[in-house]
C-alpha cells in the first residue's frame, strides 16, 4: 500500500545551514500491517510521517500509494490523493474549535465527495463505536483530551482510507483512552488498513507487526524479537 | 465602511451642488446693470432699467429676456456672499423662463407661481424645512405676509434656499429693505418707474447660437451692463469650489485607504489566525481551490454584512445630522444609489482580493508547515 524510495528531507536552520533529517528512506507497509516508527526525540519521526502523508514534500525520493507515485503529483492532486488514501491522527488532535464533534468528523467527507446522509450516518456510527455519540454536539473545548482524540480517530477513518498515519496518537492520553485508540487502530489494520504509528512508547510499538527505528536520518527495520 | 459612505455622501452632496450651479449658469446669460448693486445673485450688478432690458432683447441671437430681482433674505449677511444663503428671487412671470436647463422648477407640493400672482410665494425645500413652511402657511417678509402656494422639489442646489415671488412683490421687498433706494425714489432725482427696479435679467439664446458669442454681442451693443459669459462663469464657479471638492476628495481618498485597509485586514486576519485549521483541512484532502472558495464565501459574508452594516450606520447618522442641519436650511449628505452600490461593490471586491491574497499565502505553505505555524 505504502512505499517510499530514497526519501531525503532536510531543513534550513535559522543560521542558513541545512540540517539533514531523512537520508534515503526506503520503507514499505502493506495493507493489514501496523508499522511502528520509533526513535529518539528529534530523530525525524514526525517529519517522516509528514512526508509519508504528503504533508511535506521530500527533497528527493518518492512516495507511492498503491503503486501510484504521488510525489510526482501537483499540489491539488496531492490533496485529493491525501483525501482518498490517508487518514491522519495527530498527537494534539487538531480538531477545529468552531465545529462540533460530529462536524469535525464530517470534515473528512466535505473534501471527499461532500457530506451526505450516508456520511452523516457513518459519522454517528463511528462516534457511537468510541463512546462519543452523546458528545456529538459538543465543541472541542467541551471535551477532554481523550475524547478529542476519539473524535479525531473517527475523522481519520470516516472515508475508510487504506492508510492511517498516527503521530504519537496516545501521547497526550491517559491509559484508558490510549487503550481505546490503539484498539481501534489495530482493528482497522485487521480490516485491511495499513497503519503507521509514530511513537516513543514501547508498549505501543509492541502492537505493531513491523517496527522501524529512525536514527541518524536512516530507517532500520527491526523484527520484534530483536528489540 | 460607515465613514467611507458618509464621506462619499458629503462629496456627492457638494458635487451635486456644484453641478446644479454649473448647469444653471450654463443655461442662461446673466446680465446686470453696471455698478456695485446689492451684492446678490451671480451678477453683483446695479440697476438694470426696463429700457436696457428692451435693448438686450433686440440683440441678434437672444431669445427671451426675463427681468429678475434677487435679494438676500437677510441684508445684514449679504456681504458674506455664499452659495448657500437664503435669497428672495422675483421673476417676471409674463416671460417664459429662458434658462435652458431650468425651464420650470419642479414643485413637490402645491403649485408654481402664475402670471398675475401677487402676495403669494413658492419656497425651496430646505427653506420650507428651516422656516417650518408648507402650502397654506404664511411667510412674513419686511412686514408683508405672503401665502405659501408651493414648495419646490429638493434640487440640492441654490433654489433649495429660495423664496420665489412675483417680480412686483420682489421689487416692493427691495424698496422695503434698502433705505437708500427709498430715499432716491422719494427725492424724484432719478426718473424711475417700478419696472426699472431689476437687479438683473436672465437671457436666453436662439437654437444654434453660441451663448458665449451672444453674451459678447450684448456687451458690444448694450452700454452699462455687466454680462456674464456662461462658459467663463462656469469656470469661475468650478474654480471657486475646487478647494472644497479637492478637500472632500482628499478626505474621501483617505477614508478609502483606511477603510479599505481595515476591511482587507479583517478578511486577511480571519484567514491567518486560522492557519492551523487550513493546514488540517488540507491534510483531510482540501485543495487550494476548495480553501479559496471557502475563504471567498466567508469574505463575502464579512464584507457584505460589514458593508451593509456600515452603510446602514452611515444612513442613520447622516439622516440624523441632516435632520438637525435642516433647521438652518442645510443638507450635508447625498446618499445616491450609485454611492451605496459602489460602496458595496468596493467592499466585496476588496474582500475578494484580500481573501485571494490570504488564501494564496496559506496554500503556498505545506500542510505540515501551516499546522506547525498555527499550533
Amino acid at each position: 500500500m505504502l512505499r517510499t524510495t530514497g526519501v531525503v528531507k532536510s531543513y534550513r536552520s535559522p543560521a542558513g545551514a541545512r540540517l539533514g533529517v531523512l537520508s534515503g528512506i526506503d520503507v514499505q507497509v502493506d495493507r493489514g500491517e501496523v508499522a511502528a516508527i520509533v526513535g529518539a526525540s528529534g530523530s525525524g519521526k514526525s517529519t517522516l510521517l509528514n512526508v509519508l502523508g504528503l504533508l511535506e514534500r521530500p527533497d528527493a525520493g518518492d512516495v507511492w500509494y498503491d503503486g501510484e507515485r504521488v510525489t510526482a503529483l501537483g499540489a491539488s492532486a496531492q490533496s485529493r490523493a491525501r483525501g482518498r488514501f490517508v487518514g491522519f491522527v495527530f498527537q494534539s488532535f487538531l480538531l477545529l474549535s468552531g465545529l462540533t464533534a460530529v462536524e469535525n468528523v464530517l470534515l473528512a467527507a466535505r473534501y471527499r465527495g461532500g457530506i451526505t446522509r450516508r456520511t452523516r450516518d457513518r459519522a454517528r456510527q463511528l462516534l457511537a463505536e468510541v463512546g462519543m455519540l452523546e458528545r456529538a454536539a459538543h465543541y472541542p473545548t467541551e471535551l477532554s483530551g481523550g475524547e478529542q482524540q476519539r473524535v479525531a480517530f473517527c475523522r481519520a477513518v470516516l472515508n475508510d482510507p487504506p492508510l492511517v498515519l498516527a503521530d504519537e496518537p496516545t501521547g497526550n492520553l491517559d491509559d484508558a483512552n490510549a487503550s481505546i485508540i490503539l484498539d481501534r487502530l489495530v482493528a482497522r489494520a485487521r480490516a485491511g488498513t495499513a497503519v503507521v504509528l509514530v511513537t516513543h512508547r514501547h508498549d505501543v510499538a509492541d502492537l505493531a507487526s513491523v517496527v522501524f527505528r529512525l536514527e541518524g536520518g536512516r530507517l532500520e527495520r527491526r523484527d520484534r524479537l530483536a528489540r | 465602511m460607515a465613514g467611507l459612505v458618509a464621506l462619499g455622501a458629503m462629496a456627492g452632496r457638494i458635487v451635486r451642488f456644484i453641478e446644479g450651479g454649473d448647469r444653471f449658469v450654463l443655461g442662461q446669460i446673466s446680465v446686470a446693470g453696471r455698478g456695485l448693486g446689492m451684492g446678490t445673485g451671480f451678477t453683483a450688478g446695479g440697476l438694470l432699467p426696463a429700457s436696457t432690458i428692451e435693448r438686450i432683447a433686440r440683440v441678434p441671437g437672444t431669445a427671451g429676456v426675463q427681468a429678475q430681482v434677487m435679494l438676500p433674505l437677510d441684508p445684514s449677511t449679504s456681504q458674506f456672499m455664499t452659495l448657500t444663503q437664503e435669497l428672495v428671487l422675483g421673476v417676471d412671470l409674463s416671460v417664459p423662463t429662458p434658462n435652458r436647463y431650468y425651464r420650470a422648477l419642479a414643485v413637490r407640493t402645491g403649485r408654481f407661481l402664475r402670471p398675475g400672482d401677487r402676495g403669494v410665494a413658492v419656497v425651496g425645500a430646505s427653506f420650507a424645512v428651516s422656516h417650518g413652511l408648507f402650502v397654506g402657511s404664511r411667510l412674513t417678509l419686511e412686514k408683508t405676509a405672503y401665502e405659501i402656494v408651493g414648495v419646490l422639489e429638493r434640487t440640492l442646489t441654490a433654489p433649495d434656499r429660495f423664496v420665489i415671488l412675483s417680480i412686483e412683490d420682489a421689487r416692493q421687498q427691495w424698496v422695503a429693505k434698502d433705505p437708500m433706494l427709498r430715499t432716491l425714489l422719494a427725492s424724484g432725482a432719478a426718473p424711475m418707474t417700478a419696472s426699472d427696479l431689476n437687479t438683473g435679467a436672465a437671457v436666453g439664446w436662439r437654437d444654434g447660437e453660441d451663448p458665449d458669442a451672444v453674451a459678447r454681442r450684448i456687451i458690444a451693443e448694450v452700454p452699462n451692463v455687466n454680462v456674464q459669459i456662461p462658459s467663463e462663469l462656469s469656470r469661475l464657479l468650478r474654480s471657486s469650489t475646487a478647494f472644497f471638492s479637492a478637500l472632500v476628495v482628499g478626505i474621501g481618498a483617505l477614508g478609502f485607504v483606511i477603510g479599505g485597509l481595515s476591511l482587507a485586514n479583517t478578511v486577511a486576519a480571519s484567514v491567518f489566525e486560522r492557519i492551523r485549521d487550513f493546514g488540517v483541512k488540507r491534510a483531510l484532502g482540501a485543495t487550494g481551490f476548495d480553501l479559496g472558495r471557502e475563504v471567498l464565501a466567508e469574505a463575502l459574508t464579512i464584507t457584505l454584512s460589514g458593508g451593509l452594516g456600515g452603510i446602514l450606520l452611515a444612513l442613520v447618522i447622516g439622516g440624523a445630522v441632516d435632520r438637525y442641519a435642516a433647521r438652518t436650511g442645510q443638507e450635508l449628505f447625498l446618499f445616491s444609489a450609485r454611492l451605496v452600490g459602489g460602496a458595496i461593490v468596493f467592499a466585496v471586491l476588496l474582500g475578494a482580493v484580500a481573501a485571494g491574497y490570504a488564501t494564496l499565502r496559506v496554500t503556498r505553505l505545506s500542510p505540515a508547515e501551516a499546522i506547525r505555524r498555527g499550533t
